[in-house]
């Protein structure tokens, strides 16, 4: 098989989800379809090492060159990536509610497409990456911990940040408009 | 560290509740999970929210869709043969350039054209241009708005959709206990015949089982057959009555277990 079918059969299926990942790494979709590009050019050059999971594989592109892109346009957005003691500080919250109606649930399913968008935006860059590879690609933690090049642990404490995170943020905005109504 | 075990537990508690909640626990932590849930409001409260945001932003957040002029800025990349700049001016015809069936047709013609040695993907009992439609029928229901003509996650619903419309009884399973909810069924088109196109659901994914009649055909537990085409990867085998193709761009090891499964579960 020539290296364009190649492309064709290992790259081009897979666009959607690399310009979703590409959306939120960098912010816009203007933004991700430059990244998605430059990705594109580098996977054609690479495609000789596409591998058995080729959409992993071209989202790890994807990843990559949003951080090299990232790094270039947005530098202070990257600095504290991997700085596991920024990490630490986020720890998990789990507040005690059990006696009431769970208002954070309540709030949660009301919000709506730009509260939840804002607030997924608002994510430290790693906790983002890991709940879009999950929420919104629908990868498994395998597949996560394979495009982060993180182990699966460190995918699944990151994961259950993102999610502590939205949550409260979701449920103060929520209470904030409420307050404010 | 000088955390208190409590606490200690509970983060612990925390992230097996996502793993829970991912399905990507093995059955014994399962059952530790739902264990914990049971005696522990505060995190049978937990599980409520998180499965209230996970609904929230599968309904709320959308995947981005890449544009047509986009499609075919990147499959234009691939028009310039690698060392050869000279090449960089020839362009695509104008209109789409991107378009499933010339991408199936190149793949069977490559199929055909390839010599022996240089790629091996398709090792099946259905035939290449079975292949090729049968994926060509995944992608363009994963266009449409919805991948499938009746919506339904009850098996009593699609299975007498599928009579009526066609004559053709299939089983439908419910794995839904499996994390491989029914989402509906469809009908696609295979070597010039209409066929049954179960829909199946993982996480974000979606796995449409195609049913190509075989009459007297049973499921005597043959080996799974094997093929990829345009990254999505196809899994075979023979049941009652009928061949099955399950078809998706799951990781293979996941798409094998929903054939294992189903399987098992058909022939139950």
């Amino acid at each position: 098989m020539d290296e364009r079918q190649l492309f064709a059969e290992v790259v081009m299926p897979h666009l959607d989800d690399a310009l979703s990942l590409a959306r939120w790494l960098t912010g816009s979709v203007t933004d991700a379809e430059d990244v998605v590009q430059e990705a594109c050019v580098r996977a054609y050059a690479a495609i000789a090492t596409a591998r058995s999971n080729p959409r992993a594989w071209l989202l790890a592109i994807v990843r990559n060159t949003a951080f090299t892109w990232l790094a270039k346009n947005r530098p202070k957005s990257v600095v504290v990536t991997d700085d596991d003691a920024v990490f630490e500080k986020a720890s998990l919250e789990m507040i005690d509610r059990s006696q009431e109606m769970t208002p954070e649930a309540v709030l949660i399913a009301k919000a709506d497409s730009e509260q939840l968008k804002r607030a997924i935006a608002g994510l430290p860059l790693a906790y983002r990456e890991a709940l879009v590879l999950r929420e919104i690609e629908g990868l498994s933690y395998q597949e996560i911990s394979t495009v982060m090049s993180i182990p699966i642990g460190t995918v699944m404490s990151r994961l259950a940040r993102a999610r502590n995170l939205l949550i409260q943020r979701i449920g103060m905005a929520g209470k904030g408009k409420a307050g404010a109504a | 560290m000088n955390k208190p075990p409590a606490w200690t537990s509970r983060e612990e508690s925390l992230l097996l509740l996502n793993a829970y909640l991912d399905n990507e626990l093995d059955a014994a932590s399962v059952l530790d999970v739902e264990r914990r849930i049971g005696a522990d409001a505060t995190l049978k409260a937990e599980l409520g929210r998180l499965v209230e945001l996970r609904n929230a932003l599968a309904t709320q957040v959308s995947k981005e869709r890449a544009s047509d002029a986009f499609r075919q800025r990147i499959a234009a990349i691939a028009d310039v043969p690698k060392g050869s700049p000279a090449a960089a001016q020839r362009t695509r015809p104008s209109g789409r350039s991107f378009d499933w069936r010339q991408m199936a047709a190149a793949a069977a013609l490559a199929a055909v054209l390839a010599s022996a040695g240089t790629y091996v993907a398709l090792q099946q009992t259905a035939s290449t241009g079975e292949i090729a439609e049968i994926v060509a029928g995944h992608q363009r229901a994963l266009l449409a708005a919805a991948p499938f003509d009746v919506a339904s996650s009850d098996h009593h619903t699609v299975k007498p959709w599928f009579d009526g419309k066609l004559a053709l009884s299939p089983q439908v399973v419910d794995l839904n206990d499996a994390g491989f909810p029914l989402a509906g069924g469809r009908v696609d088109v295979v070597d010039g015949k209409p066929v049954p196109a179960i829909v199946y659901k993982r996480r974000q994914h979606v796995i449409s089982l195609i049913a190509v009649p075989h009459p007297g055909s049973t499921d005597g537990g043959e080996p799974l057959t094997h093929a990829t085409r345009d990254g999505y990867f196809l899994l075979g085998w023979p049941g009652r009555d009928f061949h099955y193709t399950a078809v998706s761009d799951l990781a293979q090891p996941e798409l094998e277990e929903f054939a294992a499964r189903w399987r098992s579960a058909a022939t139950r």
